[in-house]
């Protein structure tokens, strides 16, 4: 035996190099001990007190369109039991210019600013934006989590936001059972908001014409809007390396859903340009055309359905999703969401994005508004709510820090083109450019750490 | 393994919020059972065999006990002990753990207390007097035949470093094959549990703050075992140089700068404990091999 004790003290040397073997051989050799099988894995982690997650992210996109930089903060404090409570924050400094619904002319074409206060023009065969866009947005976030009974969570919280033209106030309350030794969980969850639309110089009547410089006789006050929002999920663990989880969910939105800074033109039934202003300009300014503003539908019911796999293949995650929607807008769209975790060593993990979106336009969605017939009662360019596929391709790479924080740094591309529909081409309007497509960049740095 | 006779073996069985508690002491450590399911009879009869088989390994392989197999060896006086099966593998397992350790993990390091006593006093002892305790230290000068041990007179082994990580071991297999389980077993902080709880997300284990100002630690612990090493209140303290408990039975004294309590959470309790165990003995470098063990673990200093 004595032999056989300095060969294992000269592993023991080498091993001490690589310490792996020293987990392995203490590990056969406990299971010697007990007469045991090969035990399950420990599954143990300390219970954090504190969470911080703070991102900044830039959004982009091109043609001196909209940017965006978004710094968001969430703190959570976990009590015992489950209970914790956090806090979230966000500010967003937007800048930048958005289409303004007008059709591309031939000509240059000038518009009046939302405020009322001034006009902008657009040169010949542009794309007319709106370059006022600016605002800072704060948003503020707070839920409470607990426990209910043995096997279920419920979660309450509230949400508030504020822009120059924009106040969103939100409350929301989800609840979580598990079940079958919980390996199944059903949801259910709502949310109600209230949201003052305060538009720039007051909301503009619908469909009435854009005026010149310092008319406001078609703005009015404050609009508002409720929304409504029902969740219900159920996720499932299929085995030890597949997770599924189907979401269900209704949102009904009632009240002033209208872009108050969106406008149509209004065209000539054969060749399809803008109408002339029928008024000289006056000296301060005004619309060269004549421009009505959008109306919407004051109601909006939408139904979603989601499903998403998370697969485990020995580390790495493939996690897939699909979503349908339709609205009685008439809006339907599909979205494709596939994710690849792929760890790299222990301490990080490098995770390609790609995502597929594609909708059918809004029933309402005109490129134009038709002289020669009659007004209809809805009508919006907003190439939002027109039909258009989108790509989100990017990678994220994420890395634990010595001391067990997260940081992630994600870079991704958005690209959207759409099309308006062919019998919705009036005359000269079918040889333009007519979708405002869009690309956009977004960079995130995420860092998390817990105490 | 230290303790008291026989006498003062109570056993205490109480329902709680999710299911049943046993408690009794063994091994000089309060002791705990956890239990979720079963009816009081059932919860009752499966502490019960737990807190026997715990009174069994305490009452065989004690130090402090006379006449069983440790005292046995211990007093043998240079002739060889015929040992049994599960004495056999617990011998089998110490000398694996010596070799894992380079030789500093020694059931045989004992006699060092001799000259050792760790109460917060400056009483170090003289360089002489622990090189004269050496000669009897050491796995490398005992015959380990098995089944046969021989020691050299005035040698002594001490299995109180594997014992009651081992026991919790046996205790969480004798839960999880009960009407009882899913339950949690804890001898004097060193517990594993039976499997996840259905009644919880998780068993939520405090790790004591060995320090006295240091917070707990709440471990959320769904599968496995925790064990901690360490014990800060046991030190000497001489011209300002703090002397770990943590003995090098190489050199005969203490390990310097090994952590004040090393807490590892691995499958098994032997596991942990053991693993808590090798890192103390690592000393500066506790928490580097710990690291490269890709170990869950929680270090004090």
């Amino acid at each position: 035996m004595v032999a056989a004790d300095a060969g294992v003290i000269e592993m023991s040397n080498s091993s001490r190099k690589n310490n792996r073997s020293v987990s392995a051989t203490l590990a056969a050799a406990t299971c010697a001990l007990l007469g045991t099988g090969v035990p399950a894995p420990v599954d143990a982690q300390e219970e954090p007190q504190w969470d911080f997650n703070t991102s900044l992210l830039y959004y982009g996109e091109d043609g001196d369109r909209v940017q965006d930089a978004s710094l968001k903060s969430i703190i959570r404090r976990l009590f015992s039991d489950d209970r914790s409570v956090s806090i979230g924050f966000t500010v967003d400094a937007l800048t930048g210019a958005t289409p303004s619904g007008a059709i591309r002319q031939d000509t240059a074409q000038t518009f009046t600013r939302p405020s009322g206060n001034s006009a902008y023009s657009v040169p010949a065969g542009d794309l007319p934006l709106d370059d006022t866009f600016r605002d800072t947005r704060v948003a503020l976030t707070a839920n409470w989590q607990q426990p209910a009974g043995e096997k279920g969570l419920l979660s309450l919280g509230m949400s508030t936001s504020k822009e120059y033209d924009y106040f969103h106030l939100g409350l929301n309350a989800n609840y979580a059972h598990d079940f079958n030794n919980r390996n199944t969980t059903l949801s259910a969850g709502i949310a109600m908001a209230r949201d003052s639309i305060e538009a720039v110089g007051g909301a503009p009547t619908p469909l009435s014409p854009m005026l010149d410089v310092g008319d406001v006789s078609n703005r009015s006050g404050d609009q508002d809007k409720d929304v409504m929002d029902v969740v219900l999920g159920v996720s499932q663990v299929i085995s030890r390396d597949l997770v599924m989880q189907v979401n269900y969910s209704y949102s009904f939105a009632d009240g002033y859903l209208n872009n108050p800074y969106k406008v149509l033109s209004l065209v000539d039934g054969e060749t399809g340009d803008t109408l002339p202003r029928t008024t000289p300009l006056p000296p301060d300014g005004g619309p060269s055309g004549q421009f009505l503003f959008e109306n919407r539908p004051d109601e909006r019911t939408q139904h979603s359905l989601y499903t998403q796999a998370k697969y485990n293949m020995d580390g790495k995650v493939l996690d897939l999703s699909y979503r349908y929607m339709t609205d009685d807008w008439e809006i339907d769209s599909h979205t494709v969401d596939v994710r690849y975790r792929w760890p790299i060593g222990s301490r990080s993990y490098l995770e390609p994005h790609v995502r597929f979106y594609t909708q059918s336009e809004a029933e309402f969605y005109r490129l134009s508004l038709d002289s020669s017939q009659d007004l209809p009662a809805f009508a919006s360019s907003d190439y939002r709510l027109g039909n258009f596929d989108a790509v989100t391709a990017g990678l994220k790479y994420g890395w634990k820090t010595r001391n067990g924080n997260d940081m992630s740094l994600r870079v991704e591309w958005y690209t959207q083109s759409g099309t308006v529909p062919g019998d919705q081409l009036i005359g000269n309007q079918a040889k333009r450019d007519n979708y405002p497509d869009l690309n956009a960049l977004i960079v995130q740095f995420s860092y998390r750490f817990s105490r | 393994m230290s303790g008291t006779g026989s006498a003062g073996r109570e056993l205490e069985v109480v329902a709680t919020e999710h299911g049943w508690a046993g408690r009794f002491r063994a091994m000089g450590s309060p002791c705990e059972v956890l239990l979720e399911n079963g009816n009081r009879n059932q919860a009752s009869s499966t502490i019960a065999a737990v807190a026997a088989e715990a009174w069994r390994i305490e009452d065989k392989f004690s130090r402090y006990r006379k006449g069983n197999i440790v005292d046995q060896i211990n007093t043998a006086n240079g002739a060889a002990v015929s040992v049994d099966d599960e004495t056999a593998d617990l011998l089998d397992f110490a000398m694996t753990l010596h070799s894992l350790s380079g030789g500093r993990f020694d059931i045989t390091s004992g006699v060092l207390r001799e000259v050792w006593t760790f109460d917060g006093s400056d009483r170090v002892p003289d360089a002489a007097s622990v090189e004269a305790v050496l000669p009897r230290v050491g796995w490398s000068r005992v015959r380990w035949e098995r089944p046969d041990l021989i020691l050299a007179p005035r040698m002594e082994i001490d299995l109180g470093g594997i014992g009651k990580e081992y026991a919790v071991d046996r205790c969480i297999a004798m839960v999880r094959g009960s009407k009882c389980a899913p339950g949690l077993v804890n001898f004097g902080g060193d517990l594993a549990v039976s499997g996840p709880p259905t009644r919880r997300r998780a068993w939520k284990v405090a790790v004591e703050g060995v320090l006295p100002d240091a917070a707990d630690h709440l471990i959320d612990l769904r599968q496995g075992a925790v064990a901690t090493s360490g014990d800060a209140r046991r030190f000497l303290v001489r011209d300002g140089f703090r002397y770990s408990h943590i003995l090098d039975p190489v050199s005969g004294w203490p390990i310097s700068n090994a952590p004040a309590s090393v807490t590892v959470a691995a499958d098994t309790c032997t596991q942990a404990g053991m693993t808590s165990t090798l890192a103390m003995l690592e000393g500066e470098l506790a928490e580097e091999f710990l690291e490269q063990e890709g170990i869950l673990f929680w270090c004090r200093r």
